[in-house]
C-alpha cells in the first residue's frame, strides 16, 4: 500500500527536479546540435541555453522561468494499491503543485480563462492535468511530472481533420508547415521535439501527439518500421528549412519528430501536432509498493 | 559588445544594426498581456515617469519575497512578444518607448511604430533567465501586484550589462525574422518535392 504522503512527496520532488534539471538525453541532443551548427547566432543560442541549465542545476534558478502547465503522466499496475484509492491522485497532485509554486519551483501561471484571475498556486479546474494508465506489470506507481512551457504549447499546437484522398502528401505537408510556423522567430523555443498523432478521434489524436513529444526519449523511433521511416523523412525535411535554434539561421529546428498512430474512421484522416521546447522539462518518480522512491530524468 | 545606457537615446537606437548583439544598463519596467490590454483598453497603467524608465521588458519573472519584505528575482526569462502585436504599436506610441526586450519578434504595426519613435526591439539569446537574474542589481518597485499577481504585474528593475540580446527589429522598420522567413519560404518548393508532395497540392475543402 503506497501512502498519500509518499505520493505527494514523489510528485513534489519530480516537479522540483524537472523545473531545475535538464534531462540527460535532451542535454546530449543539444550538445550534438551545438557541434553541428556553424552560424554564430545559432551556436550562441545553444551555448547560453546549456549554461542556463548548468546554473539552475547548481541551485541558481530554473531551467526556464515559464514553468507552464503542470501535468502528470502516471502509470500503475493491476496490483498497485494506494492509501485512499486512486481518487487521492488529484488531491496529492494539487498539494504537490501548490507547494512547488509557493517555493518558487513553479511560477504562478495558471489563470481562469474568462476572468483571467490567478489563484496563485497553479491549481484549478482541469489543472494539474492527470493522465493515468494501467499498464505496469506489478504493484508499483510511476509518476512523470512535465511542467510544459507556454511557448511550445501555445505556438506548437495544431490539428487538422483531413480525408483519405488527402493521403500521405497531406500528412507531410501539414507536419512540415507546422514545424515551419511553430519555429518562426523561435516561438516554440527550438530545437523542438515534435509529436505527431495520426488517427483516432480529435482528442485521441492530440493526446498521441502530446505523449509523442513529451514521453519518448530523443532518438527512439516508433516500433512500426513504416511509421519510423516517416519520422526520419520529416526529421530530415525539417533540417533543410534553414531554421536553427530559437528560430535563427541554422540546421536544428527540431531534435526529433516522433509519430504515433491509432486506428480511425474509414472516412477520416485526423492529424495532430504538438511541440516540446528545447529544455524538454520532465522528471520521473518510481514508487515501489513499500514506499521507496527513485527519481530519474531518463525515459524508457 | 556594446552596452547601451537606458533610457536609450534616439541616436543610439538609430545606430543599432539588425542582428547586432548588445547589453543594456539602467532602469526598465516589466509587463505582458495584461499591461498591454489595460493600458490601451482602460487607460490604466503604472504611474511611472516613462521618459526616465523607457525600456519595456516583456517578461513574467519568478519572484521571491525575502523575510525582510524585499523582492528578489529567481529567474526572468523573456516572454513571447508576438502575442502583444494587437496593442504593441499603441503602447509604443503612448509611452514613446525606444527599447523593447522580449522573445520572438513583433509584427508590421509595431515595426512602423518603432520607426516613428526611433526605437528598437531586442530579442533574447537562448534561454538565459538565470544569467539575467544576476544582472538585475535592484528591484526598485512593483505596481498592481495584488490585482495582477507576481507574473503579470509591473516590476521596476535596475539592470547592469543586461543581456546579451540581439536587435531583431531596428529603428528603420526592418525585421530580422521576416528576412529569415523569406529564405525559408524560398526553400519550401524543393522540400515539398523531396517529400513527394505534388506541386499545387491542397487539402480537400469541405466548407462552403
Amino acid at each position: 500500500m503506497i501512502r498519500r504522503e509518499t505520493i505527494t512527496e514523489a510528485m513534489y520532488n519530480a516537479i522540483r527536479l524537472g523545473a531545475t534539471k535538464m534531462p540527460p538525453d535532451i542535454r546530449q541532443a543539444l550538445q550534438r546540435a551545438l557541434a553541428e551548427e556553424t552560424e554564430p547566432m545559432a551556436r550562441k543560442h545553444l551555448e547560453v541555453s546549456l549554461q542556463n541549465a548548468d546554473l539552475s542545476e547548481k541551485g541558481n534558478g530554473l531551467v526556464c522561468a515559464d514553468t507552464g502547465f503542470p501535468m502528470f503522466f502516471i502509470h500503475a499496475g493491476a496490483k498497485t494499491l494506494l492509501e485512499g484509492g486512486f481518487n487521492v491522485l488529484r488531491e496529492c497532485a494539487e498539494k504537490a503543485v501548490a507547494r512547488a509554486t509557493a517555493e518558487c519551483f513553479l511560477r504562478p501561471t495558471m489563470v481562469n480563462p474568462i476572468t483571467r484571475k490567478n489563484p496563485g498556486n497553479n491549481v484549478g479546474p482541469g489543472m494539474p492535468k492527470i493522465d493515468l494508465t494501467f499498464d505496469l506489470p506489478g504493484d508499483t506507481l510511476e509518476i512523470l511530472a512535465a511542467p510544459k512551457g507556454g511557448g511550445s504549447e501555445i505556438f506548437g499546437t495544431f490539428y487538422r481533420m483531413m480525408f483519405p484522398a488527402d493521403g500521405m502528401a497531406g500528412i507531410k505537408k501539414f507536419v512540415i508547415e507546422c514545424i515551419k510556423d511553430a519555429c518562426y522567430a523561435g516561438k516554440v523555443c527550438p530545437p523542438a521535439i515534435i509529436g505527431v498523432g495520426i488517427g483516432g478521434t480529435a482528442d485521441v489524436c492530440m493526446g498521441m501527439a502530446k505523449k509523442a513529444a513529451l514521453l519518448r526519449p530523443v532518438g527512439k523511433h516508433h516500433p512500426d518500421p513504416e511509421v519510423a521511416a516517416l519520422e526520419t523523412e520529416l526529421y530530415e525535411a525539417a533540417r533543410s528549412l534553414g531554421i536553427g535554434p530559437m528560430g535563427s539561421r541554422g540546421i536544428n529546428a527540431v531534435l526529433a519528430v516522433n509519430i504515433d498512430i491509432a486506428v480511425t474512421h474509414t472516412a477520416a484522416l485526423p492529424v495532430a501536432f504538438n511541440a516540446q521546447c528545447l529544455v524538454g522539462r520532465r522528471w520521473r518518480a518510481l514508487i515501489a509498493a513499500d514506499g521507496t522512491i527513485q527519481y530519474t530524468g531518463e525515459l524508457e | 559588445m556594446k552596452d547601451i545606457k537606458l533610457p536609450m537615446s534616439e541616436s543610439d537606437a538609430r545606430s543599432l544594426k539588425l542582428g547586432e548583439m548588445i547589453t543594456v544598463s539602467g532602469l526598465l519596467f516589466t509587463g505582458r498581456s495584461r499591461f498591454h490590454i489595460r493600458a490601451i483598453e482602460d487607460d490604466l497603467f503604472p504611474p511611472i515617469d516613462y521618459r526616465a524608465i523607457n525600456c519595456f521588458f516583456h517578461v513574467g519573472p519568478v519572484m521571491k519575497q525575502q523575510e525582510n519584505g524585499e523582492w528578489s528575482v529567481v529567474s526572468c526569462e523573456p516572454t513571447s512578444s508576438i502575442r502583444f502585436e494587437r496593442y504593441g504599436a499603441d503602447v509604443i506610441r503612448k509611452f514613446q518607448l525606444r527599447t523593447l526586450i522580449g522573445k520572438t519578434t513583433m509584427g508590421p504595426r509595431t515595426a512602423e511604430a518603432l520607426r516613428e519613435v526611433g526605437g528598437v526591439y531586442l530579442s533574447k539569446i537562448g534561454l538565459s533567465g538565470n544569467a539575467l537574474r544576476g544582472q538585475v542589481k535592484k528591484v526598485h518597485d512593483v505596481y498592481f501586484l495584488d490585482e495582477l499577481g507576481k507574473t503579470e504585474c509591473t516590476w521596476i528593475y535596475e539592470v547592469d550589462h543586461f543581456g546579451p540580446f540581439f536587435v531583431a527589429m531596428d529603428a528603420e522598420g526592418n525585421n530580422y525574422f521576416e528576412q529569415l522567413s523569406r529564405e525559408t519560404a524560398s526553400r519550401m518548393p524543393e522540400i515539398e518535392k523531396k517529400l513527394d508532395i505534388p506541386a499545387g497540392y491542397d487539402y480537400t475543402e469541405v466548407n462552403g
